[in-house]
């Protein structure tokens, strides 16, 4: 019988089989850098602003209290965007001719909201309560990373569900004392594993069985 | 092994050799080209439109559409995916059984039960991701690293089916194509004998031809018939079928474990698993019988399916009805003996309720029919055979529904209580996926050999004609310049070729002998003195390492990283891993045994020399060939023909040079 194949054909076979093999060893990693990457989670990304507001300049430098804008995040579900008027409480007085400020002088003379592309969102099925985290030891920094070194404010964390299930499974390692709520720069003091547990006591937070309930999340 | 052994009574036809068996099987498929085979075709993509349509109406309605409700949470879908399951199970466990136990009359069943097997699954797949709700994701119930932190619930069975259906099909599949491998070979060598004699008459090959020759070649991996080819064969299927014994076992009984673990009246009976597996054991073996009848029909295979293949089909047959009506009188005995009011609440509902009718379609259909089987004639006739068998399926269908629906409709509370209607769309989904086996079997019929060539092979007597292959020989100026790869021999029988190693053993040539043939040549084997191989070493340890890997991975994940309370179960409820844990388990070592195989056999190898040798297509045919190849100094191929022309027992037909 001659040859079927050419002497070429095993190396042809083995390498499309190898091929295949790779492609699919690669599809899940593939797929899961695709997943994570920020073009997905939008992490790092800072959209287009109708002004380039710096969170940088006003809270870092200026050092104006983060409760000045978002006036409601203490005591209700959402922090609060603040309406032109209170940009408008100084940028009456400084800056009032500025050509970058003008979309704010427009909003307050036309009585129409600026209109800010919303960085972070969360799916419509979860219900989360910023006063709750706020006053029971959470602070801003660790969902909205450091804000305050943000000269346009980008998203920090891919708010997926296993990023809120690391803390509320482990709450004591994210804990924080109610002075330090507002600290951008707050990292877990080397006392964390002794002071996190009297923490979570003191906050009366129902460890980890209890947080991870569906519905404290999805009702 | 082969030539000489007696050919088992009355399962093959009186004139059938070696060649004539490889003829009528692949010759087979031509014979579907009529017009039977369109209309059925066309009936069965009928039904895949039905199919289509029920699915997109899934999709945009949702799983209401097949009527379930509360409490009735599983209803046909759930009744048609145990259905296909068990039918499945049925055959695959009835070819395992047979392979194991060396049973002859296997050669004309076995690649039937084994495609049954898979169609079977493959239709019952579908189910567990159509039933999700939102089947796109119905990669949810599979372990692994996603965004939300969470792991699948190891112990619903929605995530056991997911691994016992990728399992079942990853097992079924490997041990239908190892069985066909030496089958695809004798394909592609006929194949290749067309391209050949067209090159013969027309001076070229038509392409698709070519083509058709070249697809075979690429899926038989390059399979020569090398005795140690042969002897990792025997290994393999067997402990495929190991393998396979113990999925399928472990998946009937798991998922009626799980119901008999509940405590709903109708499920919580010890006796339950016995009386699914028997149950599921006669639906796949009257499909299988079936198919046997069809094939046999369609394909004019009668000599290689004999009457006595479907005589013992049968008695089978009769013997799993018996043993199931067995289990259906004691169930009913032992309630009426010891059950309590609910228990035999639902005797009563499953005998004359509203849902009666599934109950008596198994008396009818299952248990009735199959007592014909007492007698002779019935047992020799091909159309009682089928009938009989797509009964048993029909009365597989009405177990498996009673078992669900009457139990679920009603419980310990008269308030949960809900009726239960089926609706259009479950039977449409239902019958779909009928048309869906029924078109993928059909295209089977046409492209695959449907009966084992191998197998039956090993049970008939070549008849030696006592001429060469008539391939035309290198000339002595064509090998006499070139290097050899080999100097090759042809037998037409295995006893001469078995003596003629051992004489060629006991002298150095300085060559490497291997023997190539059509059937395990098991004398030749012993006397090349193969070491024996850790096949089915390595595949129990890939099973074992497989199922404690996948055990360990569910209770790190319950008992560790995600501790859930479902219902007060405990965190290391390890009896509930065990179901997705064996089939993971066998999943792993069917894989293995597939692997070891092609890799220590040095397989795909599309090109190898001994291709070469002249008349090796008939290697896969009805010859035997011994090629002692260049392997060292002392290789001198004009003392090794002299000693061929001088063998004691038996000379062979005709002795060659192989050049490289």
């Amino acid at each position: 019988m001659r040859q079927l194949f050419a002497p070429g054909a095993d190396a042809l076979l083995r390498l499309a089989l190898l091929t295949l093999a790779a492609c699919l060893a690669a599809l899940p990693v593939v797929g899961a850098g695709l997943v994570h990457s920020s073009y997905v989670t939008g992490v790092g990304v800072a959209p287009a602003q109708p002004v380039p507001f710096s969170h940088k300049h006003h809270s870092g430098e200026l050092k104006i209290d983060c409760r000045y804008c978002h006036t409601t995040v203490e005591t209700q579900a959402t922090a609060g965007i603040p309406p032109t008027q209170t940009c408008m409480t100084c940028h009456g007085q400084i800056w009032s001719g500025s050509e970058m400020l003008e979309p704010v002088r427009a909003s307050y003379a036309k009585d129409q909201p600026l209109v800010w592309t919303r960085l972070n969102k969360l799916p419509g099925y979860v219900y989360y309560n910023h006063s709750v985290h706020v006053t029971n030891g959470i602070g801003c920094s660790t969902c909205h990373g450091s804000v305050t070194d943000m000269q346009l404010t980008y998203r920090a964390n891919a708010f997926e569900m296993s990023f809120c299930l690391d803390c509320h499974r482990n709450p004591e390692k994210y804990v924080r004392p109610k002075d330090q709520i507002l600290n951008m720069s707050w990292s877990p003091p080397a006392n964390q594993a002794t002071l996190g547990p009297e923490l979570v006591r003191q906050y009366h937070i129902r460890g980890g069985e209890r947080l991870t309930e569906c519905g404290i999340c999805h009702r | 092994m082969s030539g000489t052994t007696i050919p088992r009574a009355g399962l093959l036809g009186r004139d059938e050799d070696f060649a004539s068996i490889g003829r009528a099987v692949t010759e087979a498929p031509a014979r579907t080209r009529s017009r039977a085979w369109w209309i059925a075709f066309a009936g069965a993509c009928g039904l895949l439109g039905v199919f289509a349509a029920a699915l997109a109406w899934l999709l945009i309605n949702g799983v209401g559409i097949w009527h379930n409700n509360n409490p009735v949470v599983w209803a046909l879908d759930i009744v048609a995916y145990d259905w296909w399951i068990g039918i499945a199970c049925g055959a695959l466990l009835t070819s395992a059984t047979l392979r194991l136990t060396g049973a002859a009359w296997r050669s004309g069943v076995d690649r039937i039960a084994e495609t049954t097997a898979i169609l079977a699954a493959a239709a019952a797949a579908l189910y567990p991701i159509i039933h999700l709700g939102r089947p796109w994701v119905f990669y949810w119930t599979l372990p692994y690293p996603n965004t939300l932190a969470l792991w699948p619930q190891f112990r619903s069975p929605l995530v056991w089916d997911a691994v016992d259906i990728i399992s079942f099909l990853g097992v079924c599949l490997s041990l239908w194509y190892v069985g066909l491998l030496p089958d695809l070979a004798s394909l592609r060598d006929r194949a290749f004998g067309a391209v050949l004699a067209e090159v013969e008459a027309r001076g070229r090959s038509r392409r698709l031809t070519l083509l058709k020759a070249q697809a075979y070649g690429i899926l038989a991996l390059g399979w020569r018939g090398a005795s140690t080819h042969w002897e990792r064969w025997l290994m393999a299927t067997r402990t495929l079928s190991g393998l396979a014994l113990v999925l399928v076992v472990s998946l009937q009984t798991g998922a009626s474990v799980m119901l008999a673990g509940t405590v709903l009246p109708g499920w919580h009976d010890t006796l339950l698993p016995v009386t699914f597996l028997a149950a599921s054991l006669l639906s796949g073996v009257g499909v299988t019988a079936a198919l046997c009848v069809l094939v046999r029909r369609a394909l004019h295979l009668e000599a290689l399916i004999t009457e006595r293949h479907l005589a013992l089909m049968a008695r089978l047959m009769l013997s799993l009805g018996l043993a199931s009506a067995y289990c259906y009188a004691t169930e009913i005995f032992s309630s009426l003996l010891h059950g309590d009011a609910y228990d035999r609440g639902v005797l009563v509902r499953r005998l004359s309720g509203s849902h009666a009718w599934a109950f008596w379609i198994i008396v009818v259909f299952a248990l009735l029919p199959v007592q014909l089987f007492w007698f002779g004639a019935f047992r020799r006739s091909g159309l009682v055979v089928a009938l009989v068998g797509v009964a048993a399926a029909i009365g597989s269908f009405g177990d498996h529904f009673m078992l669900l629906i009457v139990t679920l409709s009603h419980d310990f509370l008269p308030s949960s209580a809900h009726p239960y209607s089926m609706g259009a769309w479950g039977l449409a989904t239902l019958a779909g996926s009928i048309g869906l086996f029924l078109a993928l079997l059909l295209l089977g019929l046409r492209t695959l050999p449907m009966v084992s060539i191998t197998e039956t092979r090993r049970f008939a007597e070549s008849h030696p004609d006592g001429q060469p292959s008539g391939e035309r020989a290198p000339t002595p100026a064509e090998t006499a310049e070139a290097p050899l790869w080999g100097v090759s021999a042809e037998f037409d029988d295995a006893g001469t070729l078995a003596a003629a190693v051992k004489a060629m053993r006991a002298r150095d040539f300085g060559a490497r002998i291997e023997t190539y043939g059509p059937v395990p040549m098991r004398r030749a084997a012993d006397a090349l003195g193969r070491p024996a191989g850790i096949l089915p070493l390595l595949a129990l340890g890939a099973a074992l390492m497989g199922g404690i890997a996948f055990m360990a991975l569910c209770l790190y994940a319950t008992g560790f990283d995600y501790v859930f309370d479902v219902g007060g179960r405990p965190r290391f409820s390890w009896q509930a891993f065990l179901v997705p844990s064996v089939s993971f388990g066998t999943l792993c070592g069917g894989l293995t045994a597939l692997l070891a195989l092609l890799f220590q056999n040095r397989l795909p190898r599309l090109n190898h020399p001994a291709f070469a040798i002249p008349g090796f297509s008939r290697a896969s045919e009805d010859r035997f060939f011994l090629a002692l190849e260049a392997a060292g100094p002392r290789f001198d191929p004009a003392r090794i023909e002299q000693a061929l022309a001088r063998l004691p027992d038996g000379r062979p037909l005709m002795v060659r040079r192989v050049p490289l």
